[in-house]
């Protein structure tokens, strides 16, 4: 009977390869045959098995939520996110003046920043209370108006810094999700440890940051190596025909791929330390009544779980994205630690109300291809 | 038998002693005695390997039961090791969700053109002008006016207008020809000839070259002025609009529902185009029969477009590519009907030894007009015919 015993250690992740892939695999068949519709079953039923497969102290978490509630979140999509879209992407530009429809789309544009960080945030929110262990359910209060705005601010420093602003951002945006997520009545805390919140992650942020211009460098190099290969291979002559024209597109088509392969490897590589730091940082600084937490993600681990999960979504064009997050959840789950304990005793059941419908916002920008944002 | 039960008030579990019954599992905390009703139960665990059971509806209590007495619980209650038990939805569900899918989609698909029309009549000026804008646009990305064309262009509107009077085309004096030099990626002339919806009528130098009379560029001609009465050029953007933003809106927009909405719209447009290709055929040959021009011109020109899609413009590949079956654009996948059935329903209607719709002189003018094409060896036997059909 107890196929997957429950482990003794604080977390662990006890999800089977096959038994995930058989999944992914089942929901990627049934979205094809119902031309996606299917997708909200799928999403819950992978939630379902990967919730039940993350064991907390010997209890494993518990996904409550239905495909009902997300298909009526997407109901509610259509009238309030997708009709105004679509009038001012389609519509406008036929029925008003042109410099109005214009301003439109820019502000439409601008404003999808903000929207993206309301609709990541109640798509957090909703996970959260349909999340439970114990019978508790966890649970994200807060304003999600107040966390979207916040988070524009914040991306517009980091474009005018050129980037530099990243650590900081994100370092501010796990704070605000934290403090205000609760496990039952109890809230979550991000201590100050008398060190910035951002310390570690400068130097693996600054090799991310020029990584990225190498990254662009190694790909024109790749690419100008593959053009030239056909070149001496007497492939482009653009004095010659027709076949000669098809070989040049064959070698721009080449080129263009391996260029992009090249950059997304070379890119991957230089921003792991970042991600892998950040994660670290962040869990560091999680506090549970008195309880403290250790996250240990290595680089390079994470560098292979990234690109595992990259080829197997760009392969199965997203249909096996949830069995990619998967891989990235086993890993840190398995990676995490806490050290003490709450009062669980001491733990009622969460007080933050339950939404009636998930995820309208996030399914709209589908944000977290399947898996969870959480 | 022993079960952990946690009472949905506080994050701790409790050891309990239960009894697996027929109906019921019982079992006894804090001095309070718990009857749990298999039917009113479901899982919490989705096979986990560690049964867990809650109430239905949902209070928050727990309660994980020990291998024991979990194997009890299976001989007693079958019904909470099915996978509906877990919350796996039951196969009509399924079946149902597809079934929605399919209806939503062939809903569109013969709601969107039957829509077409009637939206597209009620369409307010400005709106259609600025789709023309728009299209005029896109245009001058892919193409650039002939500045040489100016005597062709009016020599092709003359014939055009002579056509339009004869045949009684209403708002005839709104549709004007325009030549222009298109090419493709590689620099090859695209032959092609199309209509936009403020009336201008495009023809491509690459089409007038493939052209060996003047009578199949006339047909063509016919044609696009058709696709203008039939206000088909409208009735096609609100089509491929309407089924763009349904399936991109149902059908999820990334990954692989962005494929499929991608790969359905263009099928969706497939069909609408067939439908109005053929209407503006039937059309042109009206036209055609109207002003007294031969409807085989329109025929020779659908051959050679049948040459060029099947690899060559000349007889030679035409004849290697038919052995082959080897096309440019496979029938199925055109947004034009096959130009051989096309060919043939022309053919069927064409009427020989009516003098060409242009003189040679005229037709030379036409076949410089971006300096793209010589004049062919045909334009001297037009010299010998008595002159241009309907030429005031």
């Amino acid at each position: 009977m107890t196929a997957e015993p429950a482990p003794a250690q604080s977390f662990a992740h006890r999800g089977r390869f096959f038994n995930v892939l058989g999944l992914a695999a089942k929901n990627a068949v049934l979205t094809l045959l119902t031309l996606t519709l299917y997708r909200f079953w799928a999403r819950t039923s992978m939630r379902r098995r990967l919730w039940s497969r993350t064991w907390i102290m010997g209890d494993a978490l518990e996904y409550t939520g239905t495909a009902w509630e997300l298909f009526r979140g997407f109901l509610i999509a259509l009238p309030t996110f997708f009709l105004p879209t679509i009038f001012i992407i389609n519509i406008a530009p036929v029925a008003l003046d042109p410099n109005l429809a214009g301003w439109l789309l820019i502000g439409f544009y601008i404003l999808v920043v903000p929207l993206l960080a309301a609709a990541r945030y109640l798509m957090r929110r909703y996970q959260l209370s349909r999340t439970r262990w114990r019978g508790i359910r966890l649970g994200l209060a807060g304003s999600a108006l107040a966390f979207a705005f916040a988070s524009w601010g914040w991306t517009i420093l980091q474009l005018v810094s050129l980037g530099w602003y990243t650590p900081v951002s994100r370092m501010n945006r796990a704070r605000y999700l934290w403090q205000n997520t609760r496990f039952g009545d109890q809230p979550f805390d991000v201590i100050k440890d008398g060190r910035s919140p951002q310390h570690g992650l400068w130097w693996p942020f600054a090799l991310g940051w020029f990584g990225f211009i190498a990254a662009t460098f190694t790909a024109l190099i790749a690419m100008g190596i593959v053009v030239a290969m056909f070149g001496f291979s007497g492939g482009v002559d653009l004095g010659a025909g027709g076949e000669a024209n098809e070989t040049m597109i064959f070698a721009g088509v080449a080129a263009m791929l391996t260029g992009a392969l090249v950059f997304l490897l070379t890119l991957a590589a230089f921003w792991t330390p970042y991600n892998a730091a950040a994660m670290n940082r962040i869990a560091a600084l999680l506090e549970l009544d008195g309880a403290r937490f250790r996250l240990r993600v290595k680089t390079i681990p994470l560098f292979f779980i990234t690109l595992a999960g990259w080829a197997i979504t760009a392969f199965s064009l997203g249909l096996l994205a949830p069995f990619a997050g998967f891989l990235q959840v086993r890993y840190v789950m398995n990676r995490l630690e806490m050290i003490g304990q709450p009062r669980f005793a001491e733990i009622g059941q969460a007080i933050v109300p339950e939404q009636k419908s998930g995820e309208a916002l996030g399914e709209a920008f589908d944000l977290d291809m399947g898996v969870g944002v959480i | 038998m022993q079960a952990r039960y946690a009472d949905g008030r506080a994050a701790v579990t409790h050891e309990a002693t239960c009894a697996i019954g027929p109906d019921a599992l019982t079992f006894e905390h804090a001095g309070v005695q718990h009857i749990w009703l298999y039917a009113a139960l479901k899982r919490a665990d989705d096979g986990n390997g560690a049964v867990t059971l809650k109430r239905q509806p949902d209070t928050g209590e727990r309660v994980m039961l020990s291998e024991e007495a979990a194997n009890a619980l299976r001989l007693a209650a079958p019904a909470l090791f099915t996978p509906q038990a877990r919350g796996v939805e039951r196969k009509r569900v399924v079946a149902g969700v597809a079934a929605g899918a399919y209806a939503l989609a062939a809903a569109f698909l013969l709601g969107v053109p039957m829509a077409a029309g009637p939206i597209a009549g009620v369409m307010p000026e400005p709106w259609r002008a600025r789709v023309s804008d728009i299209a005029w646009q896109q245009l001058e990305g892919l193409a650039d006016y002939c500045d040489s064309s100016d005597e062709a262009a009016r020599i092709l509107n003359d014939a055009a207008h002579r056509m339009m009077n004869a045949a009684n085309v209403p708002d005839r004096d709104s549709i004007w020809i325009i030549i222009v030099d298109a090419r493709d990626f590689l620099g090859q002339p695209i032959p092609n000839a199309f209509a936009l919806p403020d009336g201008s009528i495009i023809v491509t130098d690459g089409l007038i070259g493939l052209a060996e009379h003047p009578d199949e560029v006339i047909g063509v001609i016919a044609h696009e002025i058709a696709h203008i009465e039939r206000d088909h050029v409208m009735k096609n953007v609100i089509s491929r609009l309407g089924a763009g933003v349904f399936f991109d809106v149902v059908f999820g927009g990334s990954g692989i529902g962005q494929a499929i909405a991608v790969v359905s719209v263009g099928l969706a447009g497939l069909r609408y185009s067939r439908g109005y290709e053929a209407e503006a055929d039937q059309r042109a040959l009206d036209f055609l029969d109207a002003a007294g021009v031969d409807p085989g011109g329109l025929a020779r020109m659908f051959d050679h477009l049948r040459a060029y899609e099947r690899g060559g413009a000349d007889a030679e590949a035409d004849a290697e590519s038919q052995a082959d079956g080897r096309t440019r654009v496979p029938s199925l996948l055109s947004t034009h009907p096959d130009s051989a059935e096309r060919a043939e329903r022309a053919r069927a209607r064409a009427q020989p030894g009516l003098a060409p719709s242009l003189t040679a002189e005229q037709w030379g003018v036409v076949r410089r007009a971006c300096a793209a094409a010589p004049p062919t060896p045909q334009a001297s036997e037009i010299v010998e015919e008595s002159g241009a059909v309907g030429e005031d």
